[in-house]
């Protein structure tokens, strides 16, 4: 399971405070914790104003690579801030994201094809938005992997959000999902499959619980990437459960040693 | 006989089938169509309230429309029959959109649904809806208020240029401009110049239905 540490998001509210302010300790600690809780990637999202964020992107990937050696999913849809974090990053980084709206492959896909980055996919185009049938979006699937592979990307840099939309406006909103996993796991082996899960829970009560079981589902039909929370020891605990589950845990071993090293389980202080 | 009372509490409990009943009888058994209409009116407020004291979710908001949809069908051409047609007059006009490049329409149907229910004229552009085309569509319909919806921070800038294309056509004092989504606060409000910001959909209706008073 690749984990894509997801607090380093300036649409969170202290985070844009830190960028602002150029808290550089402040962004630190929320690398350096990620990465101690077994981050794979750090997403990096400054979430400010297109003059802005070029600036904001460059002194966070700056910052970050100071207090870590991850590598980083560059966040955004603006090609200048993309552009300005490409220049400066240590490892091959993950571009979040692509979709189907012309913008995007104009601009963004460009960039991944030129820095042979890993790429996020995601199911929606400017023509139906989120389609609301698993087919409509494998369509989509089909084809931005066809232009990233044609670009010289190989299957397992990209990374397949078939998107999740919430379960509070459509009851088999969550089977769509599993149903887009399935097929996308069938159709590209090699790929990564990622999604935003918490968008499930949205409008309900108890969101944690929603975003637990989903994410335990979406690992049985082929999910193995998520943007979360690595510090949130319930969902991790969920997470190498059901990948230990569905096999891909020889021996039990990640989840033992995670186990041992209090990194899931109770809390012990 | 069945009593207004029984309808509004069958449907502020989500007793989907007992509604549906309880409308046919009543309206069977001579109660004004009106009289029924209002008693929807009275339940969706309550469940309104219910939704701000997160003891209803989003779908108890959408169940509720369905409730109230279906049961306009029987109730709207009865008012119609009756002379004068007794169509309980709007508050007032509201063109509502999800700004150019962005695409989230979750947020913005359910605004749409509960305005059109609480008794607004509500005109919905889509998604990804270019400044000039608002504009245009608000003084078409002779709008008083336009709804601007955005989840993505990448809505601010589309957002602002509503509100300048609105002052430059000389309409920003006519109509009023409210933003909704889940990153809207003060400092972005302040920023895109709009009358108020919410990231409810309730508060939304509240708010328009205030400023129509």
């Amino acid at each position: 399971m690749i984990i894509i540490g997801e607090k380093i998001n300036g649409t969170r509210k202290a985070v844009a405070q830190a960028i602002r302010e150029r808290d550089a300790a402040f962004i630190k600690e929320l690398a350096q914790s990620q990465a101690q809780a077994g981050s794979h990637y750090l997403d990096v999202n400054a979430g400010t104003s297109p003059e802005r964020e070029p600036d904001d992107m460059a002194w966070l990937v700056e910052t970050i690579q100071e207090a870590c050696e991850l590598p980083l999913c560059l966040d955004s849809a603006n090609p200048k801030a993309l552009k300005a974090g490409l220049a400066l990053v240590n490892k091959t980084p993950i571009i979040n994201s692509v979709s189907g709206e012309q913008p995007r492959i104009d601009g963004v896909l460009p960039l991944a094809l030129e820095h042979k980055t890993g790429l996020i996919l995601l199911a929606l185009d400017d023509k139906v938005g989120i389609p609301a049938t698993s087919e409509g979006r494998l369509e989509i699937v089909h084809r931005l992997v066809g232009l990233a592979k044609d670009g010289g990307l190989a299957e397992d840099q990209l990374h397949v959000d078939p998107l999740v939309t919430a379960i509070s406006t459509g009851t088999n909103n969550g089977l769509i999902t599993f149903d887009a996993i399935a097929k996308t796991r069938q159709a590209y082996p090699a790929a990564h499959i990622t999604c935003g899960l918490s968008n499930i829970s949205f409008g309900m009560p108890l969101r944690p619980l929603i975003n637990q079981t989903f994410l335990g589902m979406c690992i049985m039909h082929g999910l193995d990437s998520a943007i979360v929370d690595p510090n949130d020891h319930q969902l991790l605990g969920v997470m190498l459960a059901a990948e230990m589950l569905v096999g891909k845990d020889k021996f039990c071993q990640n989840f033992s040693r995670a186990y041992r090293s209090g990194r899931i389980g109770p809390k012990t202080n | 006989m069945a009593d207004l009372k029984e309808l509004v509490s069958a449907v502020v409990e989500m007793r989907e089938d007992e509604a549906m009943a309880l409308t046919k009888k009543l309206l069977a058994d001579g109660t004004p169509p009106l009289a029924v209409f209002d008693a929807y009116q009275a339940a969706l407020e309550e469940i309104g309230k219910r939704f701000e004291q997160q003891l209803y979710f989003i779908p108890e908001l959408i169940m509720s429309g369905e409730m109230m949809k279906a049961a306009s069908e029987i109730i709207k051409p009865l008012l119609a029959d009756q002379s004068g047609g007794q169509g309980k007059q709007r508050l007032g006009k509201v063109v509502i959109a999800t700004v150019e490049g962005d695409i989230h329409d979750i947020g913005k149907n359910i605004v749409a649904m509960m305005m059109d229910l609480g008794g607004l004229e509500v005109r919905d552009l889509g998604v990804d809806v270019p400044a000039d085309r608002i504009i245009a569509e608000a003084k078409d319909f002779g709008a008083d208020i336009i709804g601007l919806s955005g989840l993505l921070t990448l809505a601010f800038d589309p957002m602002k240029q509503v509100v300048e294309k609105l002052q430059a056509e000389g309409l920003r004092d006519k109509i009023k401009v409210i933003i909704g989504g889940g990153q809207m606060d003060e400092q972005v409000c302040k920023y895109v110049g709009a009358d108020a910001f919410v990231t409810d959909a309730v508060a939304g209706v509240n708010y328009c239905k205030g400023w129509l008073a």
